[in-house]
């Protein structure tokens, strides 16, 4: 299992992180929502040891690391077992789609990295654009080659920052489809996605944040039935968006 | 022929001592910012201000006077370049490495990549593609700053062409012809610094 407990991370005076508790079991996936500049993305960094918290305690399995104070040694063993797929993507801009994607199983010295690179461009429609670099394809064909980069990886944990939110309907539902399978196959899954259907239909658990602290949490149901109004109004105005309707929006 | 020689030979050790130098110390300044960094930003912030002639003169003159010595003006003409050079080129060097994207070791490191990959595969060829075009640029500028060593008797190429105009005075034609030998040495390295751009230089915007 990968938890983060009782974790706070701050930017000078900011507070992005205040106390945050979660746990992501393996086999599941866990859903985090929540209004911009809410501290996902610092959650997410926090929880694969890429930005250490400030406090707290990240358990990943039976390894577990305190901060104040872990080692960067020890920390740098949990890549690529736990991974991120970044909302800005950072694919290595000299190398194509592919190279990007063969590099850190060659890196690692892994049997059959042609293989497994091969067959993850073949399955998630990458094969027309594997060959160009990441400034010669849209951002949605980069965010496919940065998941194809991350699954190829195999890792137990992966952490997904709004790899979909430039893909139109057809590969939303491929990379969905992609991200149940590795469920079943026992990958602990947590995404931070404004797809709140998405949520609905396969999270095992959906965690609402806003100013750093957990709201709510549950399993989907809690979008239909939030119990706090924050929540409610969070899912008021996202089913507004997504209707053209800005005229209520309020910062939460 | 004797002057294209001396100018050759001055550029080859400006060019050789300004990459060799500027670069180890460009390197070094990214890595040790207080020691290293701080102290090569003030001196290039210092020169920016200073007209290399100024420096030049002030080198074959004052310095000399002052610590007592005479030096040939090739010597003078070469460390002064060379530290022109040197500077310029650390300072290329130190702030492509400082602005480059953390977030690409942050993908490394997310996926697993050794120590040794991230530097020889991700971040030294990310480098020198932002690198090299400027370099290029910067060894052409200083090649055409040799010619300010013929106002301190250096014998290079603009000195003898000058002192030939002077014997048979056909400035058109002597200046003319000097005109295309910068031409012919400057324009192909110009050419292959863009192109080199325009090649090698990915857009890290990701538009």
């Amino acid at each position: 299992m990968l938890e983060g407990k009782n974790l706070h991370k701050s930017y000078g005076d900011a507070k992005i992180l205040n106390g945050i508790d979660i746990k992501i079991e393996p086999g599941t996936i866990t859903t985090v929502i929540g209004p911009s500049g809410c501290g996902k993305t610092t959650l997410l960094r926090a929880l694969a040891l890429l930005s250490p918290p400030c406090s707290g305690e990240v358990c990943i399995d039976d390894r577990i690391f305190e901060f104040p104070g872990a080692a960067s040694e020890k920390i740098s063993m949990v890549w690529p077992e736990v991974t991120v797929v970044f909302q800005q993507l950072f694919m290595w801009p000299h190398l194509t789609l592919r190279e990007n994607a063969m590099l850190p199983l060659q890196s690692r010295g892994v049997d059959g990295a042609h293989k497994v690179v091969e067959d993850l461009i073949t399955e998630l429609g990458v094969i027309e654009f594997a060959d160009r670099y990441p400034n010669e394809v849209s951002v949605g064909q980069r965010q496919l080659g940065a998941l194809v980069r991350a699954l190829a990886l195999e890792p137990k944990y992966l952490l997904l920052d709004e790899v979909t939110s430039a893909l139109d309907v057809e590969y939303i539902a491929l990379v969905l489809g992609r991200l149940k399978k590795l469920r079943d196959c026992g990958v602990g899954i947590l995404i931070v996605s404004h797809l709140l259907q998405f949520a609905r239909n396969s999270a095992d658990q959906v965690v609402f944040l806003v100013g750093g602290e957990v709201v709510e949490r549950g399993p989907a149901p809690i979008l239909d039935n939030p119990s706090t109004k924050r929540l409610a109004g969070f899912l008021g105005r996202v089913v507004e968006a997504e209707n053209g309707d800005y005229s209520s929006s309020v910062i939460i | 022929m004797g002057g294209l020689l001396v100018t050759l030979k001055l550029s080859s050790i400006v060019w050789s001592v300004g990459i060799v130098v500027g670069s180890t110390l460009g390197a070094l300044g990214a890595q040790y910012r207080r020691v290293v960094g701080v102290p090569s930003k003030v001196i290039s912030v210092v020169l920016a201000g200073m007209p290399i002639l100024v420096l030049l003169f002030w080198m074959h003159y004052p310095m000399q006077s002052f610590l007592g010595i005479v030096v040939n003006p090739f010597i003078t003409a070469a460390v002064t370049l060379s530290f022109v050079n040197m500077v310029m080129v650390a300072d290329h060097i130190r702030g492509i490495i400082n602005d480059f994207p953390r977030q690409y070791l942050d993908a490394a490191r997310a996926c697993g990549v050794s120590r040794r990959d991230t530097i020889f595969r991700i971040q030294l060829p990310i480098l020198l593609r932002q690198i090299i075009p400027g370099l290029l640029l910067i060894q052409v500028s200083v090649f055409q700053m040799t010619i300010f060593a013929s106002l301190i008797s250096v014998d290079e190429v603009f000195r003898v062409s000058q002192r030939i105009n002077a014997q048979i005075y056909r400035p058109v034609e002597i200046y003319t012809l000097l005109a295309a030998f910068f031409v012919v040495a400057c324009v192909p390295l110009h050419l292959l610094a863009h192109w080199l751009k325009a090649r090698f230089t990915r857009d890290y915007s990701e538009r």
